[in-house]
């Protein structure tokens, strides 16, 4: 790296995590799209914390918790596809970042709360969603998509024509 | 994120280089990770091919194909449980589903259908059950997992029109019901199998057949306790894009979606937490002593839920008297529908051990020999329970160990486990049973002695007294 600027092993290590993460968001939904009675009601009833009510509170509402099953599948392989795919991808970072502050927030590893799920691994503030969170953030302000992916091609033909430095 | 942009364009990597157009280059760049996705593609269909050639093998495994005799199968009620069913049904082999038939077309059927056709099972869709009966000829047996108070009529309807019946418990929410299922059964020779499905469970077979009836570790049984506690939990929803329209659910006696789907809370549709959950575990004390109860007092209520919203009793205490070959036996049981604290169980103590067992592997089955009680040695050689955990003698930090204190007796573990679902191995009994390879654990006359000792509870709630039973009242 020099002067700010990333090199291209960089990039490239940059847009291998893009695909993984990805990766794991299309499987999240698919896998749950795959599963006819799935639902989010098991997680939220299980919330803690300061939002726990909030969560509980749309688990109680049929209606909600239908709409929020159907965004949740849908919205996780969407991320996902778009993240493998690059396209329009500081987009789907913030869709990805979004769906992940929620799941972070409805279980948050905060001093003081023990869980009997997830029963893998030992958390304390940082917990596996924060780290695919800030693996995201990374992923947004680099721009990925426009090293590897379908935003070069999107960038090339309907990007701002701009003089040559 | 101008900055970012900035540092993206200056990349030699981006050719951004004149006026902006796309080169080989770009376009090449722009798919690269386009393989990822066909990956991802590749690895979901294995993983499928995985799923499906388990759930594949798992059907054929236990027989060749061509020894088994296929049986045409319908389910009838798709709600919760019937899902519960159809998953442990697909796990067996021999069986074709050809009709699924659920008043809750919009949601209910919708998803039964769907997880069948995920397994190849491409059935009708009904919504009345005469329908389908008229309809599907071809039809060997049908499973019921309705609300209690349309068992009788659908089992009765289902048994006169020729089809072997599994049919969920409670097998009525009427003495009158569950009298006409097991003269239908009888009149038709068909088979009725009831849903009490700790009867084929490996575990409980095993301690009653060589536990208590082989090696009789338990000696005489003189008292049981048992109990269901389970966590408060909000009434169940329906999304109003689902709501079954008004006229229907009156036509099937329903007067609105939340009684649709909280049936069991009210009276003429369910029986209450006694009788869903109860009626598990009291059918167990009744098949383990070998005898029907001869009195039951009970106290129960509304301690916690409105009875408006909630008419039976969501916390029920039963105490039962039997009268065992052997000597007198009494028997308690609770449940409660606020605090799920230790779940379910059955304890049943005997002058020489005691067994706790129960459908859950959080209690699974022990056996606890009284210091006072011959050996075990033989059992454990056998392999019928395991070598006992050694109980450490613990030095009482404070105080003095009162003398008449009891020994703590040896623990010994039933080494018993169910991999399969719970309901698997009763529904592979029923369908043995239709192959005529078996006898059925829980006909219908057995279950009819359970209904009258369990609907009794809640009649002796309102008593308010001690009920006794004629050995003639569980006998038709």
């Amino acid at each position: 790296m020099e002067d700010g600027k990333l090199s291209r092993w960089q990039m490239i290590a940059i847009t291998v995590l893009r695909v993984a993460v990805g990766w794991h968001f299309l499987y999240e939904g698919i896998a749950k799209l795959s599963s006819p009675s799935w639902t989010a009601a098991g997680y939220l009833k299980q919330a803690r914390g300061p939002f726990a009510d909030l969560f509980k509170w749309l688990a109680s509402q049929p209606n909600l918790l239908a709409n929020a099953d159907l965004i949740t599948m849908w919205g996780l392989s969407l991320v996902g596809v778009l993240l493998i795919l690059g396209l329009f991808t500081r987009l789907a970072c913030l869709g990805g970042i979004g769906f992940i502050v929620l799941f972070y927030l409805a279980n948050p590893p905060f001093v003081g709360y023990f869980y009997s799920i997830p029963t893998e691994g030992s958390y304390l503030i940082v917990n596996k969603n924060l780290v695919e969170l800030c693996a995201l953030v990374v992923i947004l302000v680099t721009g990925s998509g426009r090293f590897a992916g379908l935003d070069v091609i999107l960038h090339g033909l309907f990007g701002r024509r701009t003089p040559s430095r | 994120m101008a900055g970012d942009d900035e540092k993206v364009k200056k990349t030699p990597q981006t050719g951004a280089a004149g006026p902006r157009k796309l080169d080989r280059r770009d376009v090449l760049k722009g798919l690269s990770t386009v393989p990822a996705l066909g990956l991802f593609g590749y690895a979901w269909h294995r993983q499928r091919q995985y799923q499906q050639a388990r759930i594949e093998e798992a059907a054929a495994a236990p027989v060749a194909a061509g020894d088994v005799q296929e049986i045409n199968v319908a389910l009838l009620g798709a709600g919760a449980q019937g899902q519960v069913l159809t998953d442990a049904m697909l796990r067996i082999p021999g069986l074709r589903f050809r009709a699924v038939c659920d008043v809750w077309t919009e949601y209910n059927q919708k998803r039964v259908v769907n997880s069948l056709k995920k397994f190849k099972h491409e059935v009708n869709a009904y919504e009345d059950y005469r329908e389908m009966l008229d309809k599907e000829k071809e039809l060997d047996a049908v499973v019921i997992a309705t609300p209690d108070f349309w068992h009788s009529q659908h089992t009765v309807d289902c048994l006169k029109a020729g089809k072997h019946v599994y049919c969920e418990k409670e097998m009525s929410n009427t003495l009158e019901g569950a009298r006409a299922m097991v003269t239908a059964a009888r009149d038709t020779g068909k088979r009725l199998q009831i849903g009490h499905q700790r009867r084929s469970n490996p575990r409980y077979l095993h301690s009653y057949e060589k536990l208590l009836g082989e090696a009789k570790l338990l000696g005489r049984i003189v008292t049981i306790n048992g109990q269901w506690n389970r966590a408060l939990t909000p009434d169940l929803g329906a999304p109003d894009r689902y709501a079954i329209p008004e006229a229907r659910l009156k036509q099937y006696g329903f007067r609105d979606m939340h009684q649709f789907r909280n049936w069991r809370w009210f009276k003429g549709l369910g029986g209450g937490p006694i009788v869903d959950l109860g009626s598990h575990q009291i059918d167990i004390y009744s098949w383990f002593l070998g005898v029907n109860p001869s009195a039951v007092t009970a106290r129960g209520g509304n301690l916690y839920h409105d009875p408006a919203t909630h008419e039976w009793y969501d916390t029920v205490m039963t105490v039962y008297d039997y009268d065992t070959p052997v000597g007198p036996a009494m028997a308690y049981y609770q449940t409660q529908t606020t605090n799920g604290s230790q779940g379910y169980f059955e304890n049943f103590m005997g002058d020489q051990g005691t067994l706790l067992i129960s459908e859950s592997d959080a209690h699974a089955a022990k056996v606890y020999r009284d210091p006072n009680a011959p050996a075990w040695d033989t059992w454990v050689q056998r392999g019928y329970i395991t070598a006992p955990k050694v109980q450490e003698v613990k030095e009482k930090a404070e105080g003095v160990t009162d003398v008449r204190e009891s020994v703590s007796p040896d623990e010994h573990k039933v080494p018993i486990v169910l991999r399969d679902p719970v309901h698997q191995p009763h529904l592979q009994n029923f369908f043995d049973a239709v192959r005529g390879k078996a006898t059925l654990n829980c006909p219908s006359e057995e279950a009819y002695a359970t209904a009258v000792a369990v609907l009794k509870v809640n009649e002796a709630i309102e008593a308010k007294t001690r009920l006794s039973f004629k050995p003639e009242d569980f006998t038709i």
